[in-house]
């Protein structure tokens, strides 16, 4: 065999700032977590005081409209977290919300719905934006998954994201083509809402979904807000159906409605009156008026929808979902 | 020298229908998208708005043979119209009856190895190559407006074999330069540029439909070329609504393309866009009079908003 004395060149990199992988790092802070089965469940409140510390990289699944942590983003800016680092992929309003709230300084752009506060929070350097994409930000947290610190990606070369991002376009070592590699992200913390989850956090998701299990496993502290509680028994009777393991999760909250104003796929339906409010409160620069109503002046979810909702429109909700499609959103 | 046929262009099924005499300009977009879907490919739709409406009325009405993935992991949906506001992903109806469920990494695996055909966008900005702008109007990033950012687009315009663009014909929208790319064209349009920053080869921007007009790209140049025009408008005024001067063919090259019929548009109003959220955006409105084609303005719809699909 001849020997290579070849040197890994790099041809261009992005001059963004990013979160440093070292997947041993992440390893010795994996190496913490329990792993026996050990009863998770706690209140929404509590969940977030305990695994949600201000300067965290945070990333949740799916978004604020779509069966995502709609009640934990909520209870995050109820909390008045700071100085978080997000990951903004494949999310309507979320990234405006935590924004304007103050509850974050740095967001990595996959993305959001942006609006007069975005531009006036960069324009006065307030929060600080790196650019990717929503298939990025996935491959990013896919390295993160595998316990690697990059991954080569077919896309995002040539871009002007590129040249803000953390990415470097290599020579292949392999193949000598120019090949783009993205740093892996191991986030502090995951919210994930599911369909269901026993106690302990094996956690099933019923549907299409953008990265549950990259996320789950890439972060170092994750959060599953449940539609429904299951016990083991029924886990394990259709063990297929798990895709979050108990032993990567760190607390399991039983959240009906935990996706609302959004729609939990065969679930419920969407609120489509207060979709229209908060997406008119991000276009019209009235968010803080939309957090007052919907966040602060409530103590919690049990009394926003006591307040606010109402139980009929919760029922319109769910009989919303039943007359659309059901199957396949149940074991 | 004869130009490459253009799919859906000319000669179709819509010709024997009985065609619309009132419609608006972003419909007579959607449909003239609908026909240029080519039947028997596979297509990575952006989710929501003109891209998705033109690809499930082309399912409907000239290529029942057609699959199309979303980036939030479907492949093949059958999907229950209309959507609620804003459910045009990751949600039941959208998904209904697909083929596959499957997730973000799924759909980008399928595209990575070459399984979709088609990519369709729509975009804020385009230049003479292809290059998209859904990142930040202005100076980056010191001065303007930011944007939504690129979401699945950045990858759909990577690794799909032919990407097709969807805008406004607006002079702000064809601009000489991007001000931010955020999803590659063929980037500064030298040979192999694609290539050389890591892109798969045999990719690239194919078409640019907007509201008065069809283009494609020019092999030897890569550059924006038109190719067609509404019936509607004259080259003139279409050249006249771009910030930059696309390469225009002799005059009897440039095809004029066949207004709505009202299958297309009935389909369109009353499964689609029903509450008027994309076509109403834009208020000029289309109608035949005096034997003519004729533009007129109308007073923005209620409910009509930027962005709400």
């Amino acid at each position: 065999m001849e020997s290579s004395e070849k040197v890994l060149k790099v041809l261009a990199e992005g001059k963004g700032d990013y979160k440093l992988v070292d997947p041993d790092e992440h390893r010795r802070s994996i190496k913490q977590k329990p792993r026996g089965m050990r009863k998770k469940l706690m209140g929404l409140r509590e969940a977030i005081e305990r695994y949600v510390a201000d300067g965290d990289y945070l990333v949740w699944e799916i978004n604020y409209l779509q069966r995502g942590p709609a009640a934990a983003i909520r209870e995050i800016i109820r909390q008045r977290k700071r100085n978080l680092w997000l990951g903004g992929k494949f999310t309507w309003v979320a990234v405006a919300l935590l924004a304007e709230a103050g509850c974050c300084d740095r967001v990595d752009v996959g993305f959001f719905v942006s609006g007069p506060a975005l531009t006036r929070l960069a324009l006065e350097g307030r929060v600080k934006f790196y650019e990717y994409s929503n298939l990025v930000m996935t491959a990013r947290l896919r390295a993160g998954a595998m316990g690697v610190s990059f991954l080569p990606v077919r896309s995002f070369g040539g871009t002007d994201g590129f040249k803000y991002s953390g990415a470097k376009l290599i020579e292949d070592p392999f193949t000598g083509k120019p090949v783009v590699v993205v740093p892996a992200l191991n986030p502090d913390v995951a919210l994930i809402h599911v369909h269901q989850a026993d106690e302990f956090g094996n956690a099933r998701i019923f549907g299409a979904s953008i990265s549950d299990v990259e996320s789950a496993l890439a972060s170092r502290k994750v959060i599953i807000t449940a539609e429904e509680i299951v016990s083991t028994e029924e886990i394990r009777h259709n063990p297929g159906l798990t895709k979050i393991p108990y032993f990567a999760v760190d607390a399991v909250v039983h959240q009906p409605f935990g996706s609302y104003p959004g729609e939990c796929a065969g679930y419920y339906a969407s609120d489509t009156e207060h979709v229209g409010e908060v997406f008119a409160a991000i276009y019209r620069d009235r968010i803080k008026e939309y957090l007052d109503k919907w966040v602060y002046s409530v103590s919690n979810e049990e009394d926003m929808f006591s307040k606010l909702v109402g139980v009929g429109k919760l029922n319109e909700l769910r009989r919303r979902a039943t007359i659309v499609a059901t199957e396949g959103y149940r074991p | 020298m004869s130009l490459p046929k253009l799919h859906g262009i000319g000669e179709g099924p819509w010709r024997g229908e009985e065609r619309a005499s009132a419609f608006a300009e972003r419909e007579f977009q959607v449909c003239i998208a609908a026909r240029m879907v080519e039947d028997g490919s596979t297509y990575w739709v952006a989710g929501g708005g003109g891209p998705m409406y033109s690809v499930l009325m082309a399912k409907r009405l000239y290529a029942p043979d057609v699959v199309y993935v979303t980036e939030d992991g479907l492949v093949g949906a059958e999907p229950l119209l209309p959507f609620d506001p804003v459910m045009t992903l990751a949600a039941a109806r959208p998904a209904y009856r697909a083929l596959m469920w499957t997730t973000m990494s799924g759909i980008g695996d399928q595209s990575g190895v070459g399984y979709l055909d088609y990519g369709v966008l729509n975009t804020l900005q385009v230049d003479p190559y292809g290059n998209v702008n859904s990142t930040w109007l202005g100076s980056y990033p010191s001065e303007g407006r930011r944007m939504n950012g690129p979401g699945g687009a950045d990858t759909i315009a990577s690794v799909c074999r032919r990407l097709v663009l969807m805008t406004d014909h607006q002079r702000r929208k064809f601009v000489e330069r991007v001000d931010f790319i955020s999803s590659p064209g063929y980037l500064d349009g030298s040979p192999r540029a694609r290539e050389l920053a890591g892109l798969p080869e045999d990719t690239g921007p194919y078409a640019v439909i907007t509201n008065w007009a069809v283009f494609d790209f020019e092999a030897e140049s890569r550059r924006l070329r038109l190719r067609a025009i509404a019936p509607f408008v004259t080259v003139e005024q279409v050249l006249g609504e771009m910030g930059f001067r696309p390469i225009v063919p002799a005059p009897d090259e440039i095809q004029v393309l066949d207004p709505p019929t009202e299958r297309e548009l009935t389909i369109l109003r009353t499964e689609m866009d029903v509450r008027g959220q994309f076509t109403d955006a834009a208020p000029d409105w289309v109608v035949w009079e005096d034997n003519q084609w004729k533009m007129v303005k109308r007073e923005p719809q209620k409910g009509a908003g930027p962005g709400f699909i």
